[in-house]
Order: structure tokens, then C-alpha cells, then sequence
């Protein structure tokens, strides 16, 4: 059987440490590298395109969730934290595993038999395909973008709309426009409810953001925000302004 | 429980001193309504008087012991007509019979007294009433100083669990991760994991073993948080730099246990944690006759913060302060986008 090429990724030295002494005496896992924080995950994945991720959540900057989110094809990811309530964003990003800090070496054997399985089947990009239609707990802060190599965190207090362009995102903000990787489903269900809503099938809008709202057609609205941009309204997006605003 | 006014000798002389202003008044009135000479005056309001002064004693227990908490007031109003009926006649037939076997042959006091005995029920009424009603004041206000007690004492209580909620808990994942560490030196360096063992538990005995003390010293402070930035050089080696800078002189002065614990790890949290390549942490303690102040200061990247507000952890250390000193002024924020500093001053009492 082919060996597995594994990055870890934990800013603690000693948590890298202990995967490494964990992982010496398995002949079919090759360590490629090991990286301190997300920024250098993410150059890191792009560059040696591992076929497993041994991930910790905590880190500076940027958690590993958005490093995660900065990648265009994410590799087969085990999550290795001390924290046990990201596990179900976690498992939306497809993790295969979800390993709690202190954890033993059979725990870490179990898991990567399970990314092994996975990667053998083809590991492809279904995140967010799992749970959708889950009630979600964890909503989003801040989102990371990458315009470059530079990478950016926006709180989201700081974003007017989204709007759908193909695969990706444009998210616009007071200072500019970024594209992200994603869907409107996705940001629609992480985005907080009572300050973002889906207006369109092309437009998520922070509802403080609108002015003035107006008919268009019979079935459209135009709706005008304060930077100035105008976005339809479909009747859906006019239904989910009154359930939730009382427009 | 026994009646108020012979438990205590001084009430129980107010009592008699009251009767006694009552019978000079009877004697006074007998005398000078003009038919009674003073000596049989004297005997009628002495034998009268001191008879229902005695059931009075006597009209505790049944008010006392019968009361109940949910009575309705039908009940009551029937209880004390019934108990009004039975002292006044039991109290009126005795000073009858008395007075009369007393004076049998004196034909002029015995057509007064049969004379006298509907406006003497009425006076018994009275007598009554305001003894009822002296027994009603003393039973509300004894339960009315019981439940200021109660009171006191529950909001001492909320107090105190409000304290020890407010007091730092041990953060778990700093205990996970350090564990996780642990498990880690075990494999690759033994007797650095041996020395992680002993201070991360020498951490933990601090933190848990003083919840009850209010107020602890400087010095002790100092050496718990010592341990616990060993603790975090360990996890991330050179990411993490302390400098501190205690004066000698304040090392016996006295603040709140654990108050600074919190900050520290604040500290380490928004410096080291969101720092790819290192962050300082800096400690100051100065201190003059009436005041400790202690400055915590670390390098932070706003850019990078989850949150803008103040932290559920300044909110439970101003809480904190403000129930030992009562104060509200103690704690200051300062920062700009390289430093964030808390500053608090502890006045020693």
C-alpha cells in the first residue's frame, strides 16, 4: 500500500512532539512537514499537497477551521484539540476524525484508520454537504480571506452583503470586496440570524445595512443599502424580511 | 413559648404598673361617684383588677399556640369573640361572686355592683382587646425581626456563593493542553515531565484549597501565578516572555486570592495565543502605606481579537472589588494597538 503524506499542523511544539512519537514506528505514514499556525498551513498545503492533516483548532491568527477555508482542496483532516465543542463544525468541515487533548496512541491508530479508508475511497471535497439541515450552534465571528497571499479576518459586524458569484462568495465590506471559497447555504446557515438575511438567491444582506425598500417588479423588490449598492429582493427574500423584521 | 411578660422580670413590672395606675383610676371613679367608701372602693377595684390582669397573663397561650399562618379571617374573628365571651364572663362571674360573699351585708354596694355589671362586661371587653392587641403587636413584630434576620443572613449567603462563583475556575483547556504536554514530555523528556506533574499540581492545590480565604498575601499570589507561567514557557517556549518587576516592600500586603489569575491568563491568551512569533508579558507591583497597585501589561494584535467588549473575566474581577472594597474605581483598562494593560489598585485596610 502506498504511504500516507501527513502535515501536522499545532502552534505547541510538545503537541507536535508527541504526534511525531506516536506516528515513528508506522511504516506507512511519512510525515512531510510541520507547521506552527494557519498561515503557514495553509502556503504549506498548497505547496505539498498532503494527503492527511493532523490539525489543532486553537491557533494564532487563524483558527484551524479557516485555515481550512482558505484551501481549495482540503486533505483528509483528523482534528487534534483540547476543546470538545467545536466537534460538530468539525465534522461539517468533513473531518474524519475528532480527537480530544490528552489523547492515546490507539486513539490516534483508530483515527487514522479511518483517514486511510477515506483516502483510499478518494478523498473529494464534500464538506458541508453533511449536516445541512442541522440546527447549527456555532455561528460565525469573523471570516478569513485570502486576496494574494495575504490573508485578511473580517468580523462579521464589518460585512454590508454577500452575493453568489458561481462557487464562490464576493463579500463585501465597508472597505472593499474579497472572494472566498463557499456557498450562500453555508453562510446563510452560520451567519447570525438576527442580523444577516438571504434577500435573494444571490444575496445575504446585514439587515442594518438597509434603507429603503421598493417594489420593482410584481414578483421583485429593490432594496437600497446605506453604501449605496441597490440588490433585488426575490418574494422569497421579501417573506424572510417580514418573518423576521416586520418590514 | 412562654408569655412575653413574665419571661422578662422589667416587663413583667411594667405589667403591674400599668394595673396599678388602673386600679388607683377605679378606686378614684368608685370614691367619687359618691355612694362607696374607700375601703370597699379599694377592695372592688384591687379583686377586679388583679383578677383579670391574671387572665390576661392567661390569654397569651391560646393566642400564641392557635394562630395559624394561613387562618382565615372568619376563623380568627370567630376564635376571639368566642375567647372574648368566655374570659369576660368567666372574669365577670368570678369578681361577682367574690365581692358579693365579700360585702353580703352591705345591701347599698350590692344593689351598685348588680347595677354596674353591664358597663363592668364592657370594660372587660375593652380590657380584653387591648391586651389582644398587645399580644398581636408583639407576635408581628417577632416575626417581623425574624425575617429581617432570615433576610440578613440569606443575603449574606448569595454573597458568599456569589464570591466563590466570581473567584477564577481552573480554565480546561490550559488543563487539557498541559496534560496533552505532559503526555508528550513523557515520551521525549521524562524529568521535565516530572516537573510539569509537580507544578501543574502545586496549581491546582492553590486554586482549589482557597476558596474560603478572602484576603491572602502578595507573595503567595505571586509564587501560584509563577507557577502557572512555568506552566505555559513550557507549552510554548520562547512564544512566551515574563518579565515582572515587585517591589521588595509589598510583598506582606494583602489582596483578594486568585483576583490576578484571571488577568494573567487573559494575558497569555489574547498575547501568546494569538501570536505567531511571541508576545511579552509584563507584571508590576508598587505599593504606599494605604494601597497595593498591581499592572499587568501584554502585546496584543487587535486585528485579531474574537471579541471587541469587555470579557466576562474584568466583569467578574470589577464584581469582585466592588463587593470586599465597595468600590468601584479600583480597576483601569488602558489600550492602544500594540499593549493592552489592566491596572488595580488593592487598599489595605
Amino acid at each position: 500500500m502506498e504511504t500516507i503524506r501527513a502535515l501536522i499542523i499545532d502552534d505547541e511544539q510538545l503537541a507536535r512532539e508527541l504526534i511525531k512519537n506516536y506516528l515513528k514506528d508506522q511504516p506507512d505514514i511519512q510525515i512531510i512537514g510541520e507547521c506552527e499556525n494557519g498561515f503557514e498551513g495553509a502556503r504549506s498545503i498548497a505547496e505539498l499537497k498532503p494527503d492527511l492533516v493532523l490539525l489543532d483548532i486553537q491557533m494564532p491568527k487563524i483558527n484551524g477551521f479557516e485555515m481550512l477555508e482558505l484551501i481549495d482542496n482540503p486533505p483528509v483532516t483528523i482534528f487534534i484539540t483540547a476543546h470538545n465543542d467545536h466537534a460538530i463544525r468539525a465534522f461539517e468541515m468533513n473531518a474524519v476524525d475528532y480527537l480530544l487533548k490528552p489523547y492515546s496512541q490507539e486513539r490516534l491508530m483508530a483515527a487514522l484508520e479511518k483517514a486511510k479508508e477515506k483516502i483510499r475511497a478518494g478523498a473529494k471535497d464534500d464538506r458541508m454537504k453533511l449536516l445541512v439541515g442541522q440546527p447549527l450552534t456555532e455561528k460565525l465571528e469573523r471570516i478569513v480571506v485570502k486576496t494574494g497571499t495575504k490573508i485578511r479576518v473580517i468580523p462579521v459586524d464589518r460585512i454590508i452583503y454577500l452575493e453568489a458569484q458561481d462557487d464562490y462568495i464576493m463579500v463585501y465590506t465597508d472597505e472593499g470586496k474579497h472572494l472566498k471559497q463557499g456557498t450562500m447555504k453555508y453562510y446563510e446557515d452560520h451567519l447570525d440570524p438576527s442580523k444577516f438575511v438571504r434577500v435573494h438567491r444571490s444575496y445575504i444582506v446585514r439587515i442594518d445595512q438597509v434603507t429603503q425598500l421598493e417594489p420593482y417588479t410584481k414578483e421583485n423588490y429593490i432594496m437600497k443599502l446605506k453604501n449605496g449598492a441597490s440588490l433585488k429582493v426575490s418574494r422569497n427574500g421579501l417573506k424572510n424580511l417580514k418573518d423576521k423584521f416586520n418590514f | 413559648m412562654q408569655n412575653p411578660i413574665i419571661s422578662g422580670r422589667k416587663t413583667f413590672y411594667y405589667y403591674l404598673g400599668i394595673w396599678f395606675i388602673v386600679i388607683c383610676f377605679h378606686i378614684f371613679l368608685l370614691v367619687f361617684s359618691g355612694h362607696i367608701s374607700v375601703g370597699t372602693a379599694m377592695a372592688d377595684s384591687v379583686v377586679s383588677n388583679l383578677l383579670f390582669g391574671s387572665i390576661g397573663l392567661g390569654l397569651w397561650y391560646p393566642i400564641f399556640y392557635g394562630k395559624d399562618e394561613d387562618e382565615k379571617l372568619i376563623s380568627v374573628i370567630i376564635n376571639n369573640v368566642v375567647g372574648c365571651l368566655l374570659a369576660v364572663g368567666f372574669w365577670l362571674g368570678l369578681t361577682y361572686f367574690l365581692l358579693v360573699s365579700m360585702y353580703s351585708t352591705d345591701q347599698i354596694y350590692l344593689g351598685f355592683i348588680r347595677k354596674s355589671l353591664p358597663w363592668r362586661a364592657g370594660i372587660g371587653l375593652l380590657y380584653y382587646e387591648v391586651i389582644i392587641m398587645v399580644y398581636y403587636l408583639i407576635i408581628f413584630y417577632r416575626n417581623n425581626k425574624e425575617n429581617l434576620i432570615k433576610e440578613a443572613e440569606l443575603k449574606a449567603l448569595v454573597k458568599e456563593s456569589e464570591l466563590n462563583s466570581l473567584k477564577s475556575q481552573i480554565n480546561p483547556h490550559f488543563l487539557f493542553n498541559s496534560l496533552n504536554s505532559i503526555s508528550s514530555l513523557t515520551m521525549i523528556e521524562p524529568s521535565k515531565a516530572q516537573e510539569m506533574i509537580i507544578k501543574l499540581s502545586e496549581f491546582l492545590r492553590y486554586t482549589t484549597s482557597n476558596k474560603d480565604e478572602k484576603l491572602t498575601s502578595l507573595d503567595r499570589e505571586i509564587n501560584n501565578i509563577n507557577r502557572y507561567l512555568d506552566i505555559e514557557k513550557i507549552r510554548f517556549g520562547k512564544r512566551l516572555v515574563v518579565k515582572q518587576d515587585i517591589q521588595e516592600a509589598c510583598c506582606k500586603l494583602k489582596l483578594p486570592g486568585l483576583i490576578l489569575q484571571p488577568l494573567l491568563e487573559n494575558a497569555v491568551k489574547y498575547g501568546v495565543y494569538e501570536s505567531t512569533e511571541g508576545s511579552t508579558i509584563e507584571m508590576a507591583c508598587s505599593c504606599n502605606s494605604s494601597a497595593l497597585s498591581v499592572v499587568i501589561r501584554n502585546e496584543w494584535d487587535p486585528e485579531f481579537q474574537y471579541n471587541k467588549g469587555e470579557g466576562i473575566g474584568l466583569r467578574n474581577i470589577r464584581s469582585r472589588l466592588r463587593i470586599l472594597y465597595n468600590r468601584d474605581d479600583l480597576l483601569t483598562i488602558k489600550k492602544d494597538n500594540r499593549n493592552f494593560e489592566v491596572t488595580i489598585i488593592f487598599p489595605q485596610i
